[in-house]
């Protein structure tokens, strides 16, 4: 099996990420090489930061075009992380309206914080798993997984949404054919996690 | 429903682990005793949040800090807090950059404000877990910085709202008084828990379980319940401890 493909734009803390890949016996290698990235079985898009900065980088890099070959016409599976899996909607609304890679048909807006909703969104949190998945195979309903974030994905789709609820529900992760994405971290989601970064990589 | 936590403290010092009582130290192991005989990697598997504290008073070297704690979270798969010592922005962000969901940060709130807004600019205030060590002596708080040796001109009430104004997180509340006693947290704290609008982590003193229970039903800012003692909750003890955390609070993370 090829080593499962980090993808680097500069903006992911991937040390724990590769941690978690490790004990479950993944490799991975952290790159924006074009030609590894085409190659890869599984892409793994992290992130931690701004929205705005994250496009940013991708763009200069190229990893828009590459990506969408990848992704598109490929067809490689495709996971984003947190900011990530932001990224892989069409849009989100932080510091001003930014385009996303829109692989995936959501969009991402602020938390509204209120008396009672302290934002950022920290912690664990449990997640009602969609029918039909591949991501939370041997994950029971409503399992912990840890989130950290401002901004939130909102979404029309209803296949294969998990969804938490945080002052509302949203999109606590995705999976539509080879693209998937996880709001929460799994790498410090305990097994929960680890499970399914395992599902994750057995994804054809 | 966002879950507390259950957090366990490792302190570190100049390559040992220790256990504390009142602030005085005793080396226990290094990171391979912590790994091997104590058997944290499945220790880890039974709490919510891990926090390392670098507890060295002398000739503290933050690059050996990172070497030891690099041994044990591998295989850590929770968030980790780490801290002690940060003097600078640039001492944050090196943990930041090797291994730290967050950082904890003791007598710069008081010293060095300034450095804490800027972590807070570049990380997030979310990232930030403010520490503060206090001793009750007949019903007044005294607050400390420096590991305990230097005494603050201010109570624990105003330094509780002192240090909520800034762009903090969460704070860890110590009592050096109770640390590693096993005889239970300070509860005369609650009051002053609930005045204020940050979560709470309960510190110093956690011997059983029912420590942490009563804790974290004393008051809905209490977010989190922490031990750093070493032997009392050895072997299967931290994992009874959470489940019945879970069993009688009904508000812990469901894990496999």
């Amino acid at each position: 099996m090829k080593p499962l493909v980090i993808v680097d734009y500069g903006m992911g803390n991937i040390y724990s990420v590769q941690s978690a890949l490790r004990y479950i016996g993944i490799e991975s290698v952290y790159t924006n090489d074009s030609s590894i990235i085409l190659e890869a079985d599984h892409i793994l898009l992290p992130g931690v930061g701004s929205f705005h900065v994250a496009m940013d980088n991708i763009r200069r890099l190229n990893l828009d075009k590459i990506l969408s070959e990848a992704v598109m016409t490929k067809r490689i599976p495709i996971m984003g992380i947190c900011l990530g899996m932001q990224l892989l909607g069409k849009s989100s609304t932080e510091n001003g309206f930014t385009e996303g890679l829109g692989f995936f048909d959501g969009k991402c807006e602020k938390f509204e914080s209120s008396v009672d909703l302290r934002v950022p969104h920290v912690g664990f949190n449990d997640v009602t798993i969609p029918a039909n998945t591949r991501l939370y195979n041997d994950i029971e309903d409503h399992s912990d997984f840890y989130f950290v974030h401002s901004y939130r994905m909102v979404t029309e789709v209803t296949d294969g949404i998990a969804y938490c609820d945080y002052g509302g529900r949203f999109v606590a992760s995705f999976e539509k054919d080879n693209v998937m994405g996880t709001q929460f971290h799994p790498e410090k989601s305990q097994r929960n996690g680890l499970t399914l970064l395992q599902n994750f990589a057995n994804t054809k | 429903m966002k879950k507390k936590r259950l957090i366990f403290t490792l302190l570190h010092n100049n390559g040992g682990y220790m256990l504390s009582r009142n602030f005085r130290l005793q080396r226990v192991g290094d990171a391979n005793w912590i790994n091997k005989n104590y058997n944290f990697g499945k220790i880890a598997f039974s709490i919510d949040e891990l926090v390392l504290l670098d507890v060295t008073r002398e000739n503290r070297d933050q690059e050996k800090f990172i070497e030891s704690y690099k041994k044990i979270i591998p295989n850590v798969f929770v968030p980790i807090a780490i801290g002690g010592g940060i003097r600078s922005y640039e001492d944050a962000r090196n943990l930041f950059l090797n291994g730290a969901d967050k950082v904890v940060i003791n007598t710069l709130l008081y010293k060095k404000p300034e450095v804490i807004n800027a972590i807070s600019e570049e990380y997030g205030a979310q990232s930030i877990v403010a520490s503060i060590d206090y001793v009750e002596e007949d019903g007044v708080f005294h607050c400390y910085v420096e590991n305990g040796t230097e005494e603050l001109p201010m109570h624990l009430e105003d330094y509780l709202h002192y240090v909520a104004q800034m762009p903090v997180g969460e704070i860890y509340l110590n009592s050096i008084k109770k640390d590693g006693t096993g005889f239970g947290y300070n509860m005369n704290t609650i009051p002053f828990v609930d005045s204020i609008d940050l979560p709470i982590i309960m510190a110093g003193g956690a011997g059983n379980e029912s420590h942490f229970i009563e804790a974290i039903q004393a008051s809905d800012n209490i977010d989190a319940v922490a031990t750093a003692n070493l032997f009392n909750f050895i072997g299967n003890a931290l994992p009874n401890s959470r489940k019945a955390l879970m069993e009688q609070t009904g508000k812990f993370a469901k894990f496999k």
